[in-house]
């Protein structure tokens, strides 16, 4: 059987995953993309040789990235969701009732057809009319934001210091802050606790610089080198700990009681944040 | 403006994420003049804390040569490390940041007059030797003071072979140890240095054995020891994969186990490993030339002012300030800012096109950079800046 490697740059150790099919491999302007179908994930979608999703498991990464912030703001109605070309967290938006516009910024193209092509269960709110698609790097999007009337944004995106760099500066974060309104949220992945603890705190700080109250939750992924995947969560006040509407979508990981869980106990960030934790 | 290199997936076999992330903020944020170098803090405690971890009854000296950053001292001190110095120079240094004499040793077996009265009076007392003069010189300024013998001991498979200047043989080592206490002295050691950048695994067995062999005579001369000194050594990432420290102490720590008393004291003075990984030189781009069939760039550090170990075959890896989707690269030859034709740091180097006024970042570049820099031809010795 054919196998694929993976090779997750910052990663210490490499998947080896069984190959039932190659079904797409080509470049785009930006990266190598590649979907293959391997017997227990199903369908994979691969960019620059680093698993992105699988249709088996795709839930739990999209589920947890999207709906904190969703539930942490009363009544969510704006939300700029950038990268996530697949559509997954678009899909997951939409769940929400109250959502009138998702700006879908996406710097690729090319991958938002591979996934209507070859994952329609994750791209299916891409043609939401609810959805205006940009093709564009997400951080222009934010800088051009005139108003302040977005309810969350939320990054899904590759590699923290390569291709996605632009959304991990400073200067992007300030403008993000500057688009929210005064419940928004903003939300990103920061890799894994057990590989790349020093990213994680690193982001933190960087996002402590911009915003009053950052936070750090936490998602077990399968497909993810290091599984413990953590997220940096920032806002302008309100605490992202909190639900402030009543769950009441169709997930199949995240919940009211998970979205409580999924917080690292205070004492713990201290001595994260303090650098007392030693793995 | 956001600036954009070309970062690579060797790269991330070279230096952390979080390190190269914390430089990149801090060029986004900061436009100071290049050339300089970037040293992360937090790398730096990670190989402190690292160093020294698996073997038992060790403690860390850090050698001061590496990187003289006073910050860098600061934040190496605020960790308890102990320093390895050779100079009044560094002992001023580190008397400005009030580190403890208890917490200084010189390994440096040939030693001015001027730095000995200075350690002598600062209270320093542990020192390294491998002659008679030196012997005499100690005897006459640090009457009592606590020596180790410096042992040769194979350095192949070292980029920076240290022994052929220093180290004597078993017999003379031996010899030595008793006129050190002839003459008032305290012998409490050995030390020996497997060379710099030691890529070799073995140079420690043979070292060791042959550490062993001298502990032995001296026991048998009634010189009761109890201190051994591993020097440095241990090697970095800079172009290719490397013996981890793991590897390399917990080989060490058992043939200190099958070979000394429980009790012996194990010193460790790293200056590579402690800070090397943790920097990177920030330089920009001052030309480019095509001479015959060769492609040169021109950057604002070379040999001169801070790549001088270039020369004696380091070679750095590099990230090119360019676009994200600059796929296409050619062989480089990279040269410094001075008008010496030895200043040339690097040859067919496969780097994207670099471009004039842009930056190029050299990574592992925190030890035995700046340390070795000179204003040659009217280039100022680069800054270090701790982050």
């Amino acid at each position: 059987m054919i196998k694929f490697t993976e090779r997750a740059p910052y990663a210490p150790v490499e998947y080896l995953y069984d190959v039932d099919e190659i079904l797409f491999k080509g470049k785009s302007k930006f990266q190598e993309i590649m979907v293959i179908r391997n017997p227990h994930y199903g369908r994979m979608l691969i960019l620059d040789d680093v698993v992105q999703i699988t249709e088996r498991d795709e839930f739990f990464y999209h589920e947890m990235l999207t709906h904190v912030v969703m539930h942490a703001n009363p009544s969510p109605k704006k939300v700029i969701v950038i990268g996530g070309g697949d559509g997954g967290v678009v899909r997951e938006v939409l769940k929400h009732g109250s959502v009138e516009k998702v700006f879908f910024v996406e710097i690729d193209e090319e991958v938002i057809n591979i996934s209507k092509r070859f994952f329609p269960t994750v791209s299916c709110g891409i043609d939401d009319p609810r959805v205006e698609i940009k093709i564009m790097d997400g951080a222009d999007f934010v800088a051009k934001r005139k108003s302040s009337d977005i309810d969350a944004v939320i990054i899904d995106s590759t590699d923290i210091i390569g291709f996605a760099r632009s959304l991990f500066t400073t200067d992007f974060f300030n403008a993000v802050k500057n688009c929210l309104t005064e419940n928004g949220m903003f939300v990103t992945h920061t890799e894994s606790l057990h590989f790349h603890k020093d990213m994680v705190v690193e982001i933190q700080e960087v996002l402590k610089k911009v915003f009053p109250l950052v936070d750090l939750y936490t998602a077990p992924l399968a497909t993810y080198p290091g599984n413990w995947w953590a997220f940096a969560v920032a806002s302008k006040g309100p605490s992202p700990r909190e639900m402030r509407h009543a769950f009441d979508i169709k997930t199949r990981y995240y919940s009211d009681e998970i979205h409580q869980q999924s917080f690292v106990p205070k004492g713990f960030y201290e001595k994260l944040m303090q650098r007392k934790l030693e793995w | 403006m956001l600036r954009t290199f070309k970062i690579e997936k060797y790269h991330a076999g070279i230096v952390a994420e979080s390190t190269l992330f914390k430089a990149l903020q801090y060029l986004d944020r900061e436009n100071i003049e290049t050339p300089f170098l970037l040293v992360d803090s937090e790398k730096v405690r990670e190989k402190a804390s690292l160093i020294g971890r698996r073997i038992t009854n060790s403690k860390l000296f850090y050698a001061v040569k590496a990187n003289p950053d006073i910050e860098i001292l600061r934040f190496l001190s605020g960790l308890d490390s102990g320093f390895e110095i050779a100079s009044e120079g560094e002992l001023d240094m580190l008397s400005k940041i009030g580190v403890k004499p208890s917490r200084i040793i010189s390994s440096n077996p040939v030693k001015t007059l001027k730095f000995l009265n200075c350690a002598a009076s600062y209270g320093v007392n542990h020192f390294s030797f491998d002659s008679r003069e030196e012997v005499e010189k100690l005897a006459g300024l640090l009457p009592h003071c606590n020596v180790y013998v410096r042992l040769s001991v194979p350095n192949e498979g070292s980029e920076w072979p240290l022994s052929k200047k220093f180290g004597v043989e078993l017999r003379e080592a031996a010899s030595l140890l008793s006129y050190a206490k002839d003459k008032g002295l305290n012998p409490v050691g050995i030390t020996f240095h497997v060379g710099s950048q030691c890529t070799n695994i073995y140079n420690w067995n043979i070292a060791l054995d042959k550490a062993k062999a001298l502990w032995d005579i001296a026991k048998k001369k009634g010189l009761k020891l109890r201190l051994l000194n591993i020097g440095g050594g241990y090697p970095i990432r800079y172009t290719k994969n490397v013996i981890d420290i793991e590897t390399i102490e917990r080989n060490v720590n058992s043939l200190i186990y099958e070979r000394f008393p429980d009790d012996v004291e194990i010193h460790i003075e790293p200056g590579r490993a402690v800070v090397g990984d943790a920097g990177i030189f920030v330089t920009t781009v001052i030309g480019k030339a095509r001479r015959d069939d060769e492609d040169w760039v021109y950057i604002d550090v070379g040999v001169f002012n801070g790549l001088m170990e270039s020369i004696g075959g380091i070679k750095y890896s590099y990230i090119v300030e360019s676009h994200k989707q600059a796929r296409h690269r050619k062989q480089w030859t990279i040269a410094g800012p001075s008008c010496d034709s030895f200043d040339v740091i690097d040859k067919n180097v496969a780097l994207p096109e670099p471009q004039v006024g842009k930056l190029i970042l050299i990574l592992s570049s925190g030890a035995y950079t700046v340390s070795y820099a000179s204003e040659f031809n009217g280039f100022s010795v680069p800054k270090t800046v701790l982050i």
